[in-house]
């Protein structure tokens, strides 16, 4: 499975944002030393993440047309929550334990 | 920059004007604080890039705003329309005292009293603005599910969730209603609110011609519930008394069923939204993290979209 942005484009907006935004307002030097070698830090893993074969999101494209097209058999609304439920404990684990338990009270 | 605003202002206004304080600086539009002759203003001004397609130019936004106001809708008085303040579009209205803060609204404990009253304050409100003449603003444009899907198609990525809500409301639409003007955007977080309640409606820009349903349930989507999801009407009350008191000043006879349609509506609408936002940054048209995190922050609005389908299917 793939995302947008992938973690790629997410280690590179937030590395346009120490330099562009952060950088400049830092006047103490050694925390401006420091954030450089975060930045080099965060530069290393958006390398290595360049490296990583592509996410395959065939699987998540045919199931969206197919329910585009009104192609919704038993079972489809199961299969979407579990999905929706995987990304959600990458992107925001809070918010699904949250919800999950303000349901179940 | 600040000192050319305050002369120009000076010049417009014809009055003493104090030294613009900026209070927000979003992405399409800036908000300035400032006094003229002691009374206070907020001037509305574009910023570098626009949010959306399909927003309101400042001057369509402002007329709205004039036409809320002579229709009795609680907003900020409309000042001026400046087609050039320093260089950009921009319009003057009075600046209303109380909390704008969604979060704050929903959580502050002074404000308590307060939220006891909204429910059936935001119905009078809606009641009043769907009210307002169409010719009064005959530059709306109307507004339909089907331009949902052609904003997902644009960002170009798989969403099952999304699908599988744009389905179900294909399947389930209720029969069509007059279309009337509405805010569009009408939440809690759009709202000044004070130890009284509701004392203002603010944002207008995405204003336009729609089913008034859909205008009433789309504060009631949980991503503006602020922390207090049980709460089901923007996580100051329940929906019952904004839909009743609603029906009673309209004639409308909304039921809760058309009221969770439109709700899912809000929320499909609410997460491709933070598609076409993460879109901007992606595209290099605005680049910054907030934009880039809401695509991946959607799947909380999809994980609601799911369970909704759960429950209409029980």
């Amino acid at each position: 499975m793939s995302e947008r942005p992938t973690a790629q484009e997410l280690t590179e907006a937030i590395l346009e944002f120490l330099g562009g935004e952060i950088l400049p307002t830092l006047t103490d030097r050694r925390l401006r030393f420091r954030t450089l070698v975060a930045m080099n830090a965060l530069s290393i893993v958006h390398r290595e993440l360049a490296a990583l074969p592509v996410g395959d999101d065939a699987e998540q494209r045919e199931l969206a047309r197919a329910i585009r097209a009104g192609d919704v058999p038993p079972g489809t609304l199961r299969r979407v929550k579990a999905e929706v439920q995987a990304r959600l404990r990458i992107a925001s684990p809070r918010y699904l334990e949250s919800y999950d338990e303000a349901s179940s009270e | 920059m600040i000192a050319e605003m305050r002369e120009a202002l000076q010049d417009v206004l014809g009055a003493e004007i104090s030294e613009p304080m900026l209070l927000a600086g979003g992405a399409s539009k800036e908000a300035w604080a400032v006094d003229a002759d002691g009374e206070p203003l907020l001037v509305r001004r574009a910023a570098a890039s626009v949010i959306h397609r399909h927003t309101l130019s400042l001057a369509d936004e402002f007329a709205v705003l004039e036409a809320a106001h002579e229709a009795g809708v609680k907003v900020p008085r409309p000042v001026r329309y400046i087609a050039d303040l320093d260089g950009r579009e921009a319009f003057v209205m009075e600046r209303l005292e109380g909390e704008t803060i969604g979060r704050r609204i929903v959580q502050r404990e002074d404000l308590a009293a307060a939220r006891e009253r909204l429910p059936e304050q935001m119905a009078d409100e809606l009641a009043a603005i769907h009210a307002i003449s169409r010719s009064a603003v005959p530059f709306l444009h109307a507004a339909s599910l089907e331009r949902m899907v052609e904003e997902l198609d644009e960002v170009g990525e798989p969403h099952p969730a999304i699908e599988l809500g744009l389905w179900w409301l294909r399947e389930h639409r209720p029969p069509p209603r007059e279309p009337v003007v509405v805010h569009g955007d009408y939440r809690i977080g759009n709202l000044v609110v004070d130890e009284h309640g509701l004392a203002g409606v603010l944002d207008w820009e995405f204003a336009h011609l729609d089913d008034p349903v859909r205008d009433l349930a789309f504060g009631c989507v949980r991503a503006w519930r602020f922390g207090v999801p049980q709460k089901r009407l923007g996580g100051v009350g329940p929906v019952e008394p904004y839909l009743e008191r609603y029906n009673e000043l309209t004639g409308l006879e909304v039921g809760l069923d058309e009221l969770d349609y439109w709700e899912l509506a809000g929320n499909v609408g609410w997460a491709i939204g933070c598609l076409t936002q993460m879109q901007r940054h992606l595209s290099g048209q605005d680049r910054s993290v907030e934009l880039a995190i809401l695509g991946r922050l959607g799947a909380e609005v999809e994980y609601e979209i799911v369970n909704l389908l759960e429950r209409f299917a029980a």
